[in-house]
């Protein structure tokens, strides 16, 4: 039941969730250079303008989102504090003691925190909610392919991601199971200081690691008796196909980009430096 | 006199999110005191959600849990002595095993209760013995023990904290005949010596005719039937409707009955149905 709720895949019907997962990559990166061509006002209003249309297009909740902008909060107000703060100007707002905020500052702090936050939602949707993390690690694979020129083990290396991926809700659910079974012993992982629940975890951990190892043998038994050699001239089971709404997707995001540039030349109002 | 009360019981996982599962709705139960009482139906019928429930494990999301009339959640910081006065064999409990040895496993619940040194090993030892452990295997690795052996000595981990209630979630799947054989023997010891209730899930019809009292059939998770095993066993048509079977000994009267041989109670053990099959053969 839990096998695919891990991760921040949300499952809906959009479009971006139909999209080819190797354009969603390739689109979160030129989604991410996007940001960064922003430089005044009217750009990091399209920029935002964007990431609503984005929001709305991939039909997840924003309550969802929001969830994975909590970790970076820290980080943001970091980055607001010492923009509004360090930022010299020409425009003194406001002065008391040794602190000076300038116009430039608020300015410079604000589009900071937008493209933070346009950055974390905008690569989200195109990765993490919207594809699975197979669907993600087989993309990666198929964009590093070329590599393989090179003899990099770019499939070996997409493989064990594949394997690590698809054993966390496995360890996660044996993890669950177990400390249910010690709690059921009378253990108590949540009181005592902290060296005592660190002591508490090794009725949870010996068990785990137990369990990993014979998980990793009979995996690997199973592989080889099915043949696994690696990748070379292995075919797939799900051939990738692109279709012409993934080129559009990818036409949308060049054209803004150069939608970016064109406002960034005929700039107006205040221009980050 | 019922020893675990389930009023109104509703169980959902991940609720609100697109991978929310009603696992039970609106069970009521009662589990009678000193019998054994088995559940069973089929994978995802809610089974082993709901043995979570009756020693704390999991809250249920509506519903009280009454053990001796008490709600097991009005004081939520002392849901561990709910644990250990229901005792809880979750499946396969031979990968909870973590101790050096066997003895120190055994002993890890009582440990955790606060008891005496000399109190703990005499448990250890009389646990042991209901699960039919050698004394010699007691200080080995509980690595090194057998498949049914490490299962046993999980059981004896359990009992050891002499709980009123021995809650046995599939205790002998995925053993061999004289694993699960020594199982039962365990559960039937372990009834003669304390006379404790005792529930058991399982899908193996055979080892609920032999040693349950009572039986509740769970389907969807809702009860879709419950009583004495003479009285479940003799709705066949009923539970093979559902997918679920009877012994094959009472299949096999219930088709002597079907051709014409007359018989007049239904077996569901094959000890009882040998004397009823060898008048028929005279």
């Amino acid at each position: 039941m839990n096998n695919i709720s891990f991760g921040q895949y949300y499952p809906a019907d959009s479009l971006i969730h139909s999209l080819d997962a190797r354009f969603k990559v390739i689109c979160a990166f030129l989604y991410i250079v996007c940001s960064f061509l922003c430089k005044n006002i009217l750009s990091f209003a399209a920029l935002l303008a964007s990431a609503v249309i984005l929001v709305a297009v991939s039909g997840i909740p924003m309550r969802i989102l929001l969830r994975a902008l909590r970790p970076i909060i820290f980080i943001l107000l970091f980055t607001v504090v010492i923009n509004m703060f360090w930022t010299t100007g020409e425009t003194l707002l406001f002065s008391w003691w040794k602190i000076r905020v300038y116009y430039e500052g608020i300015m410079n702090a604000l589009f900071i925190a937008v493209r933070i936050v346009v950055l974390i939602i905008g690569t989200s949707i195109f990765m993490t909610y919207t594809t699975t993390p197979i669907a993600l690690t087989d993309a990666l694979e198929s964009l590093l392919s070329p590599l393989k020129v090179v003899k990099a083990p770019v499939h070996e290396f997409a493989m064990m991601i594949t394997i690590a991926l698809r054993f966390i809700p496995t360890l996660t659910e044996e993890t669950n199971r177990i400390m249910a079974a010690q709690k059921a012993r009378g253990a108590d992982f949540t009181s005592g200081s902290a060296f005592k629940r660190a002591r508490a975890l090794i009725p949870v951990l010996v068990p785990l690691f137990v369990s990993a190892f014979r998980r990793a043998d009979e995996l690997a038994t199973a592989m080889e008796c099915r043949c696994y050699h690696g990748g070379e001239g292995r075919t797939r089971l799900n051939v990738p196909h692109c279709r012409p709404r993934d080129f559009v997707m990818l036409f949308v995001i060049i054209a803004f980009g150069a939608g970016l540039i064109l406002i960034n030349i005929y700039g107006v109002g205040y221009t980050m430096k | 006199m019922a020893k675990i009360r389930l009023e109104k019981i509703n169980y959902v996982y991940s609720p609100g999110t697109p991978f929310e599962t009603r696992a039970l709705r609106d069970v009521d139960l009662e589990i009678k005191e000193g019998i054994v009482t088995g559940i069973i139906g089929h994978t995802g019928s809610g089974k082993s959600t709901m043995v979570m429930l009756l020693n704390g494990l999991e809250k249920p999301t509506s519903g009280r849990v009454l053990l001796d009339g008490v709600d097991i959640w009005e004081k939520p910081k002392e849901i561990s002595k709910v644990r250990f006065r229901v005792g809880l064999v979750m499946q396969y409990p031979e990968y909870q095993l973590f101790e050096e040895t066997v003895a120190k496993d055994i002993a890890f619940g009582p440990r955790n209760m606060g008891l005496s040194e000399e109190e703990i090993a005499a448990r250890v030892r009389e646990a042991a013995g209901i699960v039919g452990l050698a004394p010699e295997l007691l200080e080995k690795s509980p690595f090194e023990l057998s498949g049914g052996e490490k299962r046993r000595a999980a059981i004896a981990g359990i009992i050891a904290m002499k709980p009123e209630v021995l809650v046995l979630d599939e205790p002998a799947a995925g053993l061999d005949p004289a694993g699960r054989e020594r199982i039962l023997a365990t559960i039937r010891k372990y009834r003669e010596q304390t006379g404790g209730t005792v529930i058991i899930v399982s899908h193996s019809m055979e080892d609920m005719a032999e040693i349950c009292d009572e039986i509740v059939v769970m389907l969807e998770g809702s009860i879709f039937m419950s009583g004495s095993t003479a009285e479940v066993f003799s709705k066949a048509g009923e539970l093979r409707r559902i997918g679920l079977d009877v012994p094959e000994i009472t299949g096999l009267m219930l088709k002597l009955r079907d051709m014409g041989v007359e018989i007049d109670t239904i077996p569901y053990t094959v000890s009882d149905a040998v004397p009823k099959l060898m008048k028929l053969l005279k």
